[in-house]
């Protein structure tokens, strides 16, 4: 048992954090959430720059070779901005997908290049906004001799605005599969969102002719390629959560010495306190369940059930965290330029992201207690 | 990070596979009274011998308080041996922290801090080697969560502190040996300024102890009447009890930690598996699902906050507001348990079953969940504590005591 980090996580950590510190500012975050796109491209590329992007992904392929508990320290840093730009998605999950369901030529075509911040590939899934799984997947894969037609919407893409690349989900009679469509093939078209939505879009397929390579795998494994990729890459977006969460803790306790309300710091207050202590335990629990899991994935250790916990309570969590934190800012935390709007935002769509709470607790509890048939 | 609590350095190989052994053995036999060992106020003859039983043998080996020096009763280890006596017990669901009748977990630091020398030579073996059984004895009928009020005075007379009061509350239903009492010794200072603590016997003249029955079991009331109490048994100092009070607080308040899980929601999931309803186990039931997930989502987090106070603990570097946190959220959510299991149960949650013992029975859950949402302090003097160590509204954060 040590909770401690290694001397290199630790660095890690402090070189993210100076990062964030210097670059990162609240009102440069804000300003990109209100621009609708949620995205700041100098940002972006100084993460690619930094060997950020890719981090899972092994070093002869362009990435860091990095564990899951090294990509969680850096991306416990991200999320404490949230920093503004899809290194999650790009960085992570996209790279996981190809390494997961590519093949060799795709592996070597694309993984370096989105190490780079070359391609910036995102995840496009479900056709509606509700619910997350296989069933979501309604757009289909249509033959068209030589390839393929895709036609149809994706209403929710996250980063499907800055990015070049979608990892689209469609369905043929072998099941879901995945294509990889480059933003600028003919019929492809991209709407921003804005608003709470601000890093999200709707990415439209127009009778989009796509190369029988464009598959990634074999036709209908799209979604174990997906459930393979969201085992490492779900508790590191648990991890950017868990950032998030610290961040609005240590800025609001601050906040609670510095305000004054009736002649004394509101942190005097006891129910002002109350606020404080139930977002601690969310903050906390997020915490020590995201890194018990990853010690578990990374030992060897039956942790698909835990997997989905801790994507469950990092999302309560995160969600929680800022609506306590909003009971204790009261009406400047509501200004669209103040630092807890980007957490706001970013909680309300991180929780639907991948799956909500109540769909991964319903999947930690098949996986850990299945029901016999 | 690691949060194994089986995989030691090769150096530790060997002890662990001693304690191992050892464990296995003191256990053979008693294999069902898994969790006995465990606090209770409901014990029966065949747990409580056993529990004492397994105290001394453990208190013979200096594995009760492993990392105390052999004059204290200790075997002189480092925290990482702590570490796995208390992981190997967890294998039975036991843990040092409560695994006799007594409150020594508590006792011993703050003699083990507080205490001349002597004093630690004299009153720490017979605890530390599971001998005896000690109550803590704070609570007064005007100061509950307000510890500091208190009208129980020992007044110093020669050699002697003379002790009147009531105290309310406390111990359980079998009769301690010795007492670990805070009392007003000098009715005439300040708030804070004013209190001691007292090690005593507990068969004394003038004590008196009355059951009280309570929704939890049995509770009792204290009475002191002209005690006389040698002043070899005041810990601390006179008026000092204050300073005492936070070594004792720290570990009351949550801040022991443990890596104990906890046999409650264990036993739930194993009742939804192996019960029928209309044919099915409840565990197939949609809505039952949702309520136990819950539940295990809950008990992990409670598991792991106590991991880390442990951790904290065994590293001598107490976590800033881990303790109270850990103690009011567990609280929290024992109370959000005890409704689960009516959920789910239905009346069936309302019948005692006095064959497994009381931590994994389901309606001493339901008395427990709202029950014990006050001892050592409410929920909101856990609150409090919390706020004052994470520095709200304040330029300075109170720091926590180390308690090992």
């Amino acid at each position: 048992m040590d909770f401690n980090l290694t001397d290199e996580q630790q660095m890690l950590k402090e070189s993210i954090a100076d990062f964030m510190e210097r670059e990162v500012k609240p009102d440069r975050v804000a300003r990109c959430y209100q621009r609708e796109d949620g995205y700041d491209r100098g940002l972006f590329r100084t993460a690619a720059q930094s060997g950020w992007l890719g981090m899972p992904v092994p070093e002869e392929l362009g990435g860091a070779g990095g564990s899951v508990m090294d990509c969680a320290v850096a991306f416990e840093g991200f999320g404490s901005g949230p920093l503004p730009a899809p290194v999650f998605s790009a960085g992570v999950l996209s790279p996981l997908l190809i390494l997961h369901g590519g093949s060799n030529d795709q592996k070597r075509q694309l993984l370096p290049a989105m190490c780079k911040g070359e391609v910036i590939a995102t995840l496009a899934v479900s056709d509606s906004g509700m619910g997350w799984g296989p069933e979501m997947v309604e757009m289909e894969l249509a033959d068209s001799g030589d390839g393929f037609v895709l036609s149809g919407v994706k209403q929710f893409v996250q980063d499907g605005h800055p990015a070049n690349m979608y990892i689209v989900g469609a369905r043929s009679r072998e099941g879901v599969s995945l294509v990889l469509v480059e933003r600028d093939r003919p019929g492809v078209s991209v709407r921003q969102r804005g608003e709470l939505l601000a890093t999200v879009a709707e990415v439209r397929f127009e009778n989009v002719r796509m190369p029988r390579a464009a598959l990634l795998g074999s036709p209908g494994s799209g979604w174990d390629t997906i459930e393979s990729a969201l085992d490492q890459a779900l508790p590191i977006l648990c991890a950017s959560k868990v950032g998030a969460c610290q961040q609005i803790f240590d800025t609001t306790v601050e906040y609670t010495r510095e305000r004054i309300a009736f002649g004394q710091p509101i942190g005097r207050f006891q129910r002002v306190q109350d606020h404080m202590v139930e977002l601690a335990d969310h903050m906390d629990a997020a915490r020590w369940i995201t890194y018990e899991t990853i010690w578990k994935l990374e030992s060897g250790l039956p942790a698909k059930g835990f997997i989905h916990e801790a994507k469950a309570v990092a999302s309560e969590g995160y969600y929680q965290v800022v609506d306590y934190a909003h009971k204790v800012w009261a009406g400047p935390g509501t200004a669209l330029d103040h630092p807890l709007m980007a957490h706001h935002i970013a909680s309300r769509v991180l929780y639907q992201y991948l799956g909500d709470p109540a769909y991964h607790k319903r999947r930690m509890m098949d996986a850990l207690y299945p029901v016999e048939a | 990070m690691d949060f194994a609590l089986d995989e030691v350095s090769p150096e530790l190989k060997p002890f662990q596979h001693e304690m191992r052994a050892w464990v296995k053995d003191a256990m053979r036999g008693s294999e069902h009274l898994r969790w006995s060992a465990n606090w209770s106020t409901r014990e029966n003859d065949e747990e409580y011998t056993f529990r004492r039983g397994l105290a001394e043998k453990l208190g013979a080996k200096g594995w009760l308080f492993p990392t105390l020096l052999p004059e204290y009763g200790g075997a002189g280890l480092t925290a990482e041996y702590q570490a796995v006596i208390d992981a190997e017990l967890s294998e039975y669901g036991l843990a040092l922290d409560h695994i006799f009748y007594t409150l020594a977990r508590i006792v011993v630091p703050c003699i083990l801090y507080h205490g001349t020398e002597d004093q630690k030579r004299e009153f720490l073996p017979p605890m530390t080697r599971g001998l005896i059984s000690v109550w803590q004895v704070l609570t007064e009928p005007q100061s509950g969560s307000d510890v500091a009020n208190v009208k129980t005075t020992a007044i110093r007379q020669g050699d002697e502190y003379v002790v009147n009061g009531q105290k309310i509350m406390v111990g359980h239903k079998l009769p301690p040996d010795w007492i670990w009492l805070l009392v007003c010794t000098d009715p005439g200072r300040p708030r804070h300024e004013n209190l001691g603590w007292l090690y005593m016997p507990a068969n004394l003249p003038g004590i008196t102890i009355q059951h009280l029955p309570m929704l939890m079991g049995i509770k009792n009331a204290v009475f002191f009447d002209d005690v006389r109490v040698p002043a070899k048994y005041l810990v601390g100092g006179e008026n000092n009890g204050w300073e005492v009070s936070h070594t004792h607080m720290e570990l009351e308040h949550g801040g022991g930690g443990s890596v104990t899980g906890d046999p409650a929601v264990e036993r739930l999931f194993e009742y939804c598996q192996q019960t029928k309803r209309a044919g099915k186990p409840p565990i197939a039931d949609p809505h039952v699902r949702d309520i136990l997930a819950e539940a295990l989502i809950e008990s992990h987090a409670v598991r792991l906050m106590n991991q880390r106070n442990y951790w904290h603990r065994l590293n001598r570097d107490p976590h800033p507001y881990g303790g109270a946190q850990l103690r009011y959220y567990q609280r929290t959510v024992r109370l959000r348990n005890a409704q689960r299991v009516q959920q789910i149960l239905g009346y069936d949650a309302l019948v005692p079953n006095y064959d497994v013992h009381e931590f994994a029975d389901f309606e001493y859950l339901l008395r427990a969940g709202p029950g014990q949402l006050h001892g050592g302090g409410t929920l909101d003097t856990d609150r409090l504590i919390v706020a004052r160590r994470m520095g709200l509204g304040r330029a300075t954060k109170e720091k926590a005591a180390v308690t090992i």
